[in-house]
């Protein structure tokens, strides 16, 4: 009685089958019945595993048959796209009503990479026709524990931002260098005068080229000199000029070691 | 082909004169020597070089002396001139004969590289400075 019953009304469905890659859930819905052929359906989205990794994949049973235990035969494989058997591995599980577990398939350490099937397989007793379920998932190489094309990835954009950065870096400092570096104009100061103010000018952009701004500060130290502080321009001087030229260039010479070379050409500043 | 621009050095130090005529014939200059200021005075006005590089502490006569006699001459008046010195412009006198002479630059020497002074020189007489 309880044998025929069993025939005619037990089914065990798969009825749920997840491929588990970390937190990552790849699901792939099972519905078979015993004597009939699973049909599945895969998600596009391939999960990927590394040689010698641990493949987890979630199986649900449930048992229709009015809540008698059956003892259900589980084979799990791992085959090549020529449908090969890389990996197997079978347990046999009890079902009353239904059981969740996962399941970690142990991809060969040896496994080259590529695209495989990983198929399970249910038979329990009296069926001759196995219900089944697979999905297809990846096995690619690590390279410090990411995977190969993910390395790649993240490497071309560490790589591409390191260009950018330095690309950046080297426009900021080209426009610091002529922003501080440009020789100052000084058309509006009288002719005869003019020569004086590009000649501190010019001291004090080079010997801030040389040391930074402490040569900001020495010029505005010099007796008789007047300039901005921020920029370095001058802006006047109370006394005579030679004087104060150099008296700036022995300033220079004794508090930072360096001698002053000048440039007189200033009239084609554009 | 072009003319050869007449480079005048007048320097008083054979070795970095001799180096410095190699480099200039190396970029297609004519070089003239002088090894003091009153030789360099008689051979830019016999000459007419297109620039004079000039030191300033040399025998018989400085340079700084030889600079005023040029630029006395109607053809030295605006002949450019980069000095090259080792003497650090901390005197006043000197400063006004630098503004009054108006040489192009005023190089010390240990900052300067041979070729660099020959780029300014080549930047001089192509009029982009």
């Amino acid at each position: 009685m309880i044998k025929k019953l069993f025939n005619n009304f037990v089914a065990i469905f798969i009825f749920c089958f997840f491929a588990m890659i970390g937190s990552v859930l790849a699901p792939i819905a099972v519905s078979a019945a015993t004597n009939t052929l699973a049909q599945s359906k895969t998600n596009s989205q391939l999960e990927k595993v590394a040689p010698g990794e641990l493949l987890p994949v979630s199986v649900k049973l449930s048992n229709f048959g009015g809540g008698v235990k059956v003892d259900v035969y589980i084979k799990y494989s791992i085959t090549n796209n020529q449908g090969g058997e890389i990996y197997s591995t079978s347990d046999t599980v009890a079902v009353e009503t239904t059981a969740n577990f996962t399941k970690n398939l142990q991809v060969p350490s040896d496994i080259a990479a590529g695209t495989y099937i990983a198929k399970t397989s249910i038979i329990y007793q009296g069926q001759l026709t196995s219900a089944s379920s697979q999905f297809t998932f990846i096995v690619e190489n690590k390279i410090l524990g990411v995977f190969q094309s993910d390395f790649f990835l993240y490497a071309g954009i560490a790589v591409a931002a390191g260009a950018v950065l330095i690309i950046l870096t080297r426009l900021f400092i080209r426009r610091v260098r002529l922003t501080r570096f440009t020789p100052l104009d000084y058309r509006n100061v009288p002719a005869d005068d003019r020569v004086f103010y590009e000649i501190l000018s010019d001291s004090i952009m080079q010997m801030r080229n040389h040391v930074g701004d402490s040569a900001i500060i020495i010029a505005a130290n010099i007796k008789g000199l007047n300039i901005d502080e921020k920029t370095g321009r001058v802006l006047g001087f109370t006394d005579n000029p030679s004087k104060v030229i150099a008296n700036l260039v022995s300033e220079y010479e004794k508090q930072l070691g360096k001698k002053v070379s000048f440039s007189l050409l200033r009239d084609k500043i554009e | 082909m072009a003319k050869q621009r007449k480079i005048l050095v007048i320097e008083d130090d054979k070795s970095l004169r001799g180096a410095i005529v190699d480099v200039l014939r190396l970029k297609n200059f004519l070089p003239l020597e002088a090894s003091n200021g009153q030789e360099g005075l008689g051979m830019a006005l016999a000459e007419h070089p297109d620039l004079i590089l000039l030191d300033l502490l040399m025998p018989v006569m400085n340079g700084m002396e030889a600079l005023k006699k040029i630029r006395e001459n109607e053809w030295g008046k605006n002949v450019p001139v980069i000095v090259l010195t080792v003497r650090s412009a901390t005197d006043e006198k000197l400063i006004e004969d630098i503004t009054s002479l108006r040489p192009a630059y005023y190089l010390i020497k240990s900052d300067w590289k041979i070729h660099d002074v020959v780029k300014k020189i080549d930047k001089i007489l192509s009029g982009k400075e």
